[in-house]
């Protein structure tokens, strides 16, 4: 099969430079578009990898004032926690769109979390909160019932966790957040004589 | 199967259409890649001005230079498609709407002509056209009509410019209110332009160099959009907020001052004409309580890239429902603007109750009159008269239907109902000991004409000299303005 496509592919004897030096070129773009988008980090769950956009300042901003910085990141609320599959599945999906989003400009002034985000997020709550809602029976009122537009959710009454009570994309313009580091490595900026980070 | 090397063999322009198709492909990639550098290097944007600011410039477009978000989002304020229930950006002839509006400003310029305003950048043009301005009218009627004004005061001095006609102005106020009338031209700071709001802050002891930048947020807006009158002989712009901040305040600081804005047509009340007191009634509400200011919801913040900036197309917020409300309130927007109709609603079943009995009343009154009742026994019926208008007014010619404060609108125009049924009592007694028959026939006010042909209005007379004005007077002016901006040296 894959013998097959190489002979299907295979350019005539002259050609194999050019092409070679061709696919090289291809290679080398897609290359500086991973490092470019900061393609790596999306593995990882550190929270800073959600403000490569910078529509996400004041949600990072609010949460690294908030309690839950200590214990639980973005993708610890934001993204299942049952199995590998479902976690990379949403985080995935999810992923592209808010790309797809972010690149065509289509943000709203008010990012709203949608059905599939405000299940996850529920469960999460539960998922570490477990001891506290079983102990008041909370578990009737919250728990899965939600799903079926029963009962009401965790942030019904606790409006502010974590993220506050007012939001828009310019709800914490000036606020401390990393910035990403330059495209360019430190060396070859120096070399350019440009200035430091 | 053929490889590629057969194919390109046998039809060589393959060869192109993948040459072409590489080109189209690599293009495309390096575009996504220069899109992804520059919305990473957006977020580290900042302030920065280009071309400063002389004093006193009242064109929008040369501080757009500087400020393009701005400066778009203003433009905005052309559009007039957006319709809410009660209000909108749309033109709204409210004398076809509600005629009995006519009758309750018999003998008086509103009578003529009172349309719901369009966006700012009309404030001059819908003064042009008003058929109120047909009658001589002082200056200080543009005091918050134009960035000119803030120029013209500087030039000539506050009180001059207030003692000054209306038709003298003409040539200068060309501008429509914008960017000079909030901000300092070199640091941008919102700042106070217009004396009257400074002198009433003054006279209550506080001194409005110390408020906030969230308050000004507000005040910027409260240097138009208040109740005010024209004091004395120079009709000098003033606020009656020296006794306090309600409609009954004010009512009473009118009353001690012995301050009447016209005679009522029929009824002969000494009457009052509120002024959109939309600063007053806001402040009554639960959003002032929470230290929310009139552009939070009127020009909210918003980003675009890395830009945090403030929208300046000055609109209804329901036109914005995200940027506006959803900012602070989870609920939907479905939900939320139906939040804001159903207290509209309520507002706006008052308020009609309220513009029927004073119609009424007006009518009633004269037929009193007409009877032969006594200036004594008329006096207290045309001061409940007086102060019912007031109260209908105070909330009617504000803007929102009441939004800004439902409750303090409830409350006054439920006032205002209360003593038009007051007045109604006496009228019943005078009616009583002349033989008048009741019920009383009225006439049929139904439509706009009918209601003006009531109050004795030639509409054809003053048709034709807003006509002539717009034909004879107005391109005289503004070509004498075009030709002192042109002196302005335009880049």
């Amino acid at each position: 099969m894959i013998k097959k496509l190489i002979l299907f592919l295979e350019p005539p004897p002259g050609w194999k430079p050019a092409v070679v030096i061709l696919l090289g070129v291809f290679t080398g773009i897609a290359l500086l578009v991973f490092h470019a988008s900061e393609a790596q980090s999306y593995i990882s769950d550190k929270p800073e990898t959600c403000i490569n956009c910078h529509v996400m300042y004041p949600q990072y901003a609010s949460w690294a004032k908030s309690s839950h910085r200590e214990t639980a990141t973005c993708a610890e609320c934001h993204v299942p926690q049952d199995n590998v599959f479902s976690k990379y599945y949403v985080k995935g999906t999810d992923g592209m769109r808010h790309a797809y989003v972010f690149t065509a400009r289509a943000e709203p002034q008010t990012i709203e979390i949608k059905q599939r985000g405000i299940n996850v997020v529920q469960d999460n709550c539960i998922r570490c909160h477990q001891d506290l809602v079983e102990m008041t029976r909370l578990v009737e009122v919250t728990g899965r019932n939600h799903l079926e537009g029963e009962g009401h959710r965790c942030w019904d009454c606790h409006r502010d966790v974590p993220h506050g009570t007012v939001r828009s994309l310019s709800s914490a313009p000036y606020s401390l957040v990393p910035r990403l580091p330059s495209i360019m490595p430190q060396w070859l900026r120096d070399f350019l004589g440009g200035e430091r980070e | 199967m053929a490889t590629i090397k057969e194919l390109s063999e046998k039809k060589p322009w393959l060869n192109w259409v993948l040459f072409f198709g590489t080109v189209v492909i690599v293009f495309l990639i390096g575009l996504f890649a220069a899109s992804i550098v520059e919305r990473r290097s957006e977020a580290q944007l900042y302030f920065q001005m280009v071309k400063p600011i002389p004093d006193w410039e009242p064109r929008h477009e040369v501080w757009g230079q500087n400020f393009p978000r701005q400066y778009e989002s203003y433009m905005m304020t052309q559009d007039t498609t957006f319709e809410s229930r009660y209000y909108g950006s749309v033109m709204i002839d409210y004398l076809e709407k509600y005629p009995e509006l006519v009758i309750m400003w018999a003998g008086y310029a509103f009578a003529r002509d009172y349309n719901q305003g369009r966006g700012h950048y009309y404030s001059v043009t819908d003064v042009h056209n008003t058929l109120r301005t047909v009658q001589p009218q002082p200056a200080t009627c543009w005091t918050c009509k134009s960035t000119d004004v803030p120029r013209v005061m500087n030039e000539i001095g506050v009180r001059e410019f207030y003692s000054s006609s209306w038709s003298d102005m003409g040539s200068e106020i060309v501008n429509s209110i914008g960017c000079q009338d909030c901000h300092d031209p070199q640091t941008m700071n919102l700042r106070i332009t217009r004396p009257a709001l400074a002198e009433a802050f003054e006279r209550q002891g506080r001194n409005i160099e110390h408020a906030t930048h969230q308050e000004m947020r507000s005040l910027v807006c409260a240097q138009c959009h208040v109740e005010y009158y024209f004091k004395g002989e120079e009709t000098y712009l003033t606020f009656p907020w020296d006794m306090g901040f309600s409609a009954d305040d004010m009512e009473a600081y009118f009353d001690y001052h012995e301050f009447t804005d016209w005679v009522h047509g029929l009824s002969r009340a000494p009457m009052l004409k509120a002024q959109h007191p939309d600063y007053e009634l806001f402040k009554t509400g639960i959003h002032a309580e929470r230290g929310v200011s009139c552009a939070d919801c009127h020009m909210p913040y918003q980003r675009e890239g890395g830009m945090k900036f403030t929208n300046h197309h000055l609109q209804s917020p329901l036109n914005n429902i995200a940027g506006s409300c959803q900012v602070c309130h989870r609920e939907s927007e479905e939900t939320l603007l139906q939040n804001v109709y159903d207290r509209q609603a309520r507002i706006s079943e008052l308020r009609r109750i309220t513009e029927k009995n004073l119609a009424r009343l007006h009518l009633e009154a004269k037929a009193a009159w007409d009877a032969g009742a006594t200036e004594e026994e008329m006096h207290d019926v045309l001061q409940l008269i007086r102060h019912a208008q007031w109260r209908w007014d105070w909330v009617a010619a504000a803007n929102s239907m009441g939004f800004h404060s439902p409750n303090e609108a409830l409350r006054v125009l439920g006032t205002s109902i209360q003593k038009s049924q007051e007045a109604r009592v006496h009228l019943a007694r005078i009616f009583g000991r002349y033989g008048v028959p009741q019920p009383l026939e009225l006439p049929d006010f139904s439509t706009k004409e009918k209601a003006q042909e009531i109050v004795g209005l030639d509409m054809a007379q003053i048709r034709s000299q807003k006509a002539d004005f717009k034909q004879n007077v107005l391109p005289v002016w503004l070509e004498e303005a075009r030709q002192r901006e042109a002196a302005y040296n335009l880049p």
